[in-house]
């Protein structure tokens, strides 16, 4: 687990860079839970998790040489995984439209409740509004989705995102009002249709 | 209605309240696969750049070899003394001047 703090994470890197095979399985059972709920975060769809799992630790065993320590050895793999989720997300240009008609009944329920005073959304529609919450996340460009994913839903900072993904804090900034704005349209295109 | 600006943050926050249940562990063999492809491709590499620079190598001097051996007068005659060519004969004013006069 990468919570474990009695992994010696310099002697296994040493031991990989060494070509031990054993350390390699190490590290990336180590390693896993953390490169996996970046993944599941940003899954686009129709990508399997384990084979873009996959991909990150292959980068991560690539590049292995490239790393001098300047930041925390997951840190520097979250940065991959973060990478390599937005590249498939870019390589996925077709967005579906966002219909009434294809969200589920507690989605729907969780959106009329959003879009009115009337309620409050259920604790136990929480899974609901994940899922709707990604849907309407599939709506936008996949920078703009990166960064209110990480802002919004995941609570990071500003600092935090640009550290992730390499980009200057005023672009992520300029890209989460980007997402808002687009979503704000969203809600408003769903106002004038009616649910079915 | 909502204001617009408040949707999406209470949706979002909802959807913070889902708690992912799904294990983290690496599903079984996982880490032994991804070991032994990331070893095989790292070795492929390595070989491709050895057998490709060997052959490089050998190719090179044999060219070295060939140059040497087929030029082998013109790098001789660079050692040699070389008085003999008169500094005029190749000299275009000095025969004009002797064709005037």
């Amino acid at each position: 687990m990468a919570e474990d703090e009695s992994f010696d994470l310099a002697g296994c890197l040493e031991r990989v860079r060494r070509r031990d095979q054993a350390a390699a399985r190490a590290l990336v059972d180590h390693l896993y839970p953390l490169v996996i709920r970046i993944v599941r975060a940003h899954l686009p769809r129709r990508v399997a998790e384990e084979d873009l799992a996959q991909d990150i630790f292959l980068k991560m065993f690539t590049r292995l040489e490239q790393y001098k320590g300047a930041v925390p050895f997951p840190h520097w793999v979250s940065r991959i995984a973060v990478t390599t989720c937005i590249d498939q997300l870019r390589a996925q240009k077709r967005r579906p439209e966002f219909r009434w008609a294809d969200l589920s009944e507690n989605e729907a329920d969780v959106l009329d409740a959003v879009m009115t005073n009337e309620n409050d959304v259920e604790a136990g529609d929480a899974l609901a509004a994940h899922e709707l919450v990604h849907k309407l996340l599939d709506q936008l460009k996949p920078d703009d989705r990166l960064v209110i994913q990480l802002l919004d839903l995941e609570q990071k900072t500003i600092a935090e995102i640009s550290s992730l993904t390499g980009w200057s804090p005023s672009l992520v900034k300029v890209r989460a009002f980007r997402a808002r704005r687009k979503l704000q349209k969203l809600f408003q295109e769903l106002e004038q249709k009616e649910r079915p | 209605m909502n204001t617009p600006d408040q949707k999406w943050p209470r949706l979002a926050a909802a959807a913070r309240q889902a708690q992912d249940a799904r294990d983290t562990a690496a599903p079984y063999g996982f880490a032994t696969r991804l070991a032994a492809l990331a070893m095989a491709q790292e070795r492929a590499a390595i070989s491709l750049l050895e057998r490709f620079s060997l052959r490089a190598l050998g190719l090179a001097a044999l060219l070295a070899m060939v140059c040497v051996a087929t030029n082998y007068a013109t790098f001789a005659g660079l050692f040699r003394d070389d008085a003999t060519i008169s500094p005029s004969t190749d000299d275009p004013v000095a025969e004009i001047v002797d064709l005037v006069s």
